[in-house]
């Protein structure tokens, strides 16, 4: 029984060596991939271009327009001379933020009495919008806690600033985004690249017409799906070796777990990627469809629900029914834990069951579909 | 003549395949609706621990206030070890420590609370941070005035500055408006590509487009014929699109006109579909072209400026993203359907997406003259 099993292996196996060119377009496209993305996809909001509508013109409002542009999240656009302007500027894309101070604003601040200023926000990314919010938070309540500590000195009474919050990010203490996206881009490319390159092998044949070698052959259907996925679960652990080298010597993204345990979870999570795909390639009737399903299906979800950008416990409810469909949910936490929390198995056990359990369904599942008949 | 007949050809063979129909309009509509629904790129139910030390009414007020739809607290507990785990497992993302002398500090010399945050997810760590120092500093606003009165009686106010923010075009900064529109952008991006790409490298593969070569059309004429249906079924699920889900299920303001945006988009629509004919000239087979489409697709999608603002990019990164035809559709896209802009605004994009079709029309045709028709 195994003897037809390492029939197939080995009729794969030639299959993928006889084309070079594709052999090295499937060690190269991830890698490339990674590499572009590791430099690209940059999430932390910095240089944002910020204009300023100043009504007051004083030195305490020009004391607040330096505690902008001398962060590094904010970049001086302009100092526009109507709300009009500043408006424009908004629609057109050129500021992302307005800060409108009014007339009043040192006057009031000087007595002793608060002051509004406006803030006019570029809502058209909303999660940049957020961010951007609380960057001006920020710098509004330093500029607050200076205010304050002047005006008790004024005055001649002590107030000082009741609560303070202090913080503390383990794990990635500099919260640096690097640190965030490589490991999340090691989980998002190995599980739309294995899909892809897993979702032509079945349909290819059926569209060629050698399938029915196969039908009338006596092998069995586990014997097919195992054999088409083995060569490519060994094409895409290369891969993610190489990756792994390139997050870690390239990038020099903080790693202190065991290599081993990473290996370990990423060999089961290979074999689930892969396995949609054959899965995928066997349901399908055409190469054009299966290509369809597998680019549709995999690239975008496996960032948006998969909890790369944001964690899955924020999404609505249809979001975290599609993340359990999606195989990098269960091995994202497995890798982030490894790179940067470095802890041991026994932490890792319930998202590795549930990837043995999704390896099992999918198998079972294209096994089921693989029927050997014509129709 | 020959181009209808051409035209005509493709367009049965599109029609003929049932399941692509059902999958194109699933992922104009249902990928769409998850996408809306599902995603939420703020923080929302960011699950907290609080480890209370201080046990004083004050303490108590202020977790009071870490409250839904933000945070979600979790558990209250009592060692260090214990957040420890919550944070190890990655049950807690975040705990919020508030030592033993919190109350006497408040009073005197200021009092600090400590907030661990995972580290891991660093963007949404960002927000959640941000959250928790605004909670905080109006607390302590608070305080500060309640103090005030009961003490110093000569004066009422306290100078600060009072934050007025208005998020424009999207007040209550809706994912979903965002993910919409941004999901039926990627679909059309995918689809105008692999659509076209795949109709050509099948010709390949078959050798039927030896046939196509011995007749008397022109390299052109087989290449618009391929993009012809693509231009028609996008162009026709999308109005679905936008129609019954942006507009009708999640009421995304369209405050521009579609007028201007549809003609764009269709022309987008070639643009790409030029690019995938260009990588189907170049690619053998269909496992080939797929790899290409992979690699430039990929880094279209994630880099077309909808999460990485183009302002932070890397000057290098910034410069190749002009290649990309996506990031002037997604520049085109928001800035008229959802600021409203006229073409005053948006013509560089416009520009840009009909260049780039341009050129890789221009290119496919002498790439397959040069290596395929001889």
């Amino acid at each position: 029984m195994f003897s037809r099993l390492g029939a197939i292996l080995k009729k794969e196996f030639r299959e993928l060596i006889r084309d070079p060119l594709y052999l090295s377009l499937t060690l190269f496209v991830p890698v490339v991939i990674l590499i572009l993305m590791g430099y690209g996809l940059i999430l932390d909001v910095k240089n944002i271009p910020v204009a300023f509508v100043d009504f007051d013109r004083s030195a305490l409002s020009r004391d607040y327009r330096h505690s902008f542009t001398n962060s590094e999240y904010f970049k001086f656009y302009s100092l526009v001379g109507s709300y009009k302007e500043a408006y424009e500027l908004i629609q057109s894309g050129k500021c992302r933020v307005v800060v409108v101070i009014p007339p009043d604003f040192s006057r009031k601040l000087y007595s002793g009495k608060p002051a509004e200023v406006q803030f006019i926000v570029d809502g058209s990314f909303p999660s940049r919008a957020e961010i951007i919010k609380g960057y001006v938070s920020a710098i509004n309540n330093q500029f607050n806690q200076n205010l304050l500590h002047d005006f008790s000195l004024m005055k001649g009474v002590s107030i000082k600033f009741p609560i303070d919050a202090e913080l503390r990010a383990w794990y990635n203490p500099a919260l640096e985004s690097k640190n965030f996206i490589l490991p999340g881009m090691l989980v998002t490319t190995l599980m739309f690249y294995p899909v892809l390159i897993a979702s032509l092998v079945v349909v290819r044949e059926k569209e060629s017409g050698s399938i029915f070698n196969i039908y009338c052959s006596p092998v069995k259907s586990w014997e097919v799906v195992f054999g088409k996925a083995i060569p490519y679960i060994t094409v895409s652990f290369v891969t993610y070796l190489i990756l792994f080298a390139i997050t870690v010597g390239v990038f020099k993204t903080k790693f202190i777990g065991s290599f081993f345990v990473l290996t370990l979870a990423t060999l089961l999570y290979l074999a689930c990627t892969i396995g949609v795909g054959i899965f995928i390639s066997t349901i399908a009737k055409t190469q054009i469809t299966a290509m369809l399903i597998a680019f549709l299906g995999t690239i975008t979800p496996s960032f948006m629900y998969s909890g790369f950008f944001s964690p899955v416990t924020s999404m609505g409810i249809t979001g975290q029914i599609m993340s359990k469909f999606v195989t990098a949910t269960y091995f994202i936490g497995v890798v982030r834990g490894v790179y940067l929390k470095g802890l041991g198995l026994s932490h890792y056990l319930p998202n590795i069951l549930s990837l043995i359990f999704y390896a099992l369904a999918v198998y079972c599942l294209a096994i089921l579909f693989f029927r050997k008949r014509i129709g | 003549m020959r181009l209808l007949s051409l035209v005509k050809k493709e367009i049965l063979q599109l029609l003929r395949d049932k399941v692509l129909i059902f999958i194109l309009l699933w992922a104009f509509t249902g990928m769409i609706y998850t996408a809306g629904s599902g995603i939420s790129l703020e923080v929302k139910n960011f699950p907290t621990i609080i480890y209370d030390m201080s046990h004083s009414p004050e303490s108590r007020e202020l977790v009071s206030k870490f409250q839904k739809p933000y945070f979600k607290i979790l558990a209250y507990v009592n060692t260090e070890k214990e957040i420890t785990e919550w944070l190890d497992s990655g049950k807690a993302s975040m705990a919020v420590v508030i030592p033993p002398d919190f109350k006497r500090n408040i009073d005197g010399q200021g009092a600090k609370i400590q907030v661990i945050i995972d580290g891991t997810m660093s963007m949404s760590a960002t927000m959640a941070v941000s959250y928790v120092a605004t909670i905080t500093y109006k607390y302590a606003i608070k305080l500060l005035e309640r103090k005030m009165r009961v003490t110093q009686k000569f004066f009422n106010d306290i100078p600060i500055l009072d934050e007025r923010t208005r998020v424009e075009f999207n007040p209550n900064t809706l994912t979903s408006w965002f993910m919409s529109l941004l999901e039926l952008f990627n679909v059309t991006t995918m689809v105008s590509l692999l659509l076209t790409s795949a109709a050509l490298v099948r010709e390949k593969e078959y050798g039927t487009i030896e046939q196509l070569l011995v007749t008397p059309v022109r390299t052109w004429e087989i290449f618009f014929a391929k993009i012809f249906p693509t231009c028609l079924s996008v162009g026709a699920f999308s109005l679905i699109s936008i129609f019954l889900m942006i507009k009708g299920v999640f009421k995304v303001p369209i405050r521009g006109s579609l007028f201007l945006f549809y003609p764009v988009m269709i022309f987008y629509v070639f643009t790409m579909s030029s690019l995938g004919i260009a990588i189907a000239t170049v690619a053998r087979n269909l496992a080939q072209s797929m790899m290409l489409m992979l690699v430039i697709l990929t880094p279209m999608l994630m880099l077309s400026g909808a999460w990485t603002p183009p302002e932070s990019m890397q000057p290098l990164m910034r410069y190749l993203s002009l290649a990309s035809p996506m990031r002037y559709f997604i520049d085109f896209g928001y800035s008229v359907l959802f600021k409203g802009n006229g073409i005053v605004y948006v013509w560089k994009d416009i520009v840009g997406i009909i260049f780039m079709g341009i050129l890789l029309f221009s290119f496919s045709i002498w790439w397959f003259g040069k290596k395929i028709a001889k």
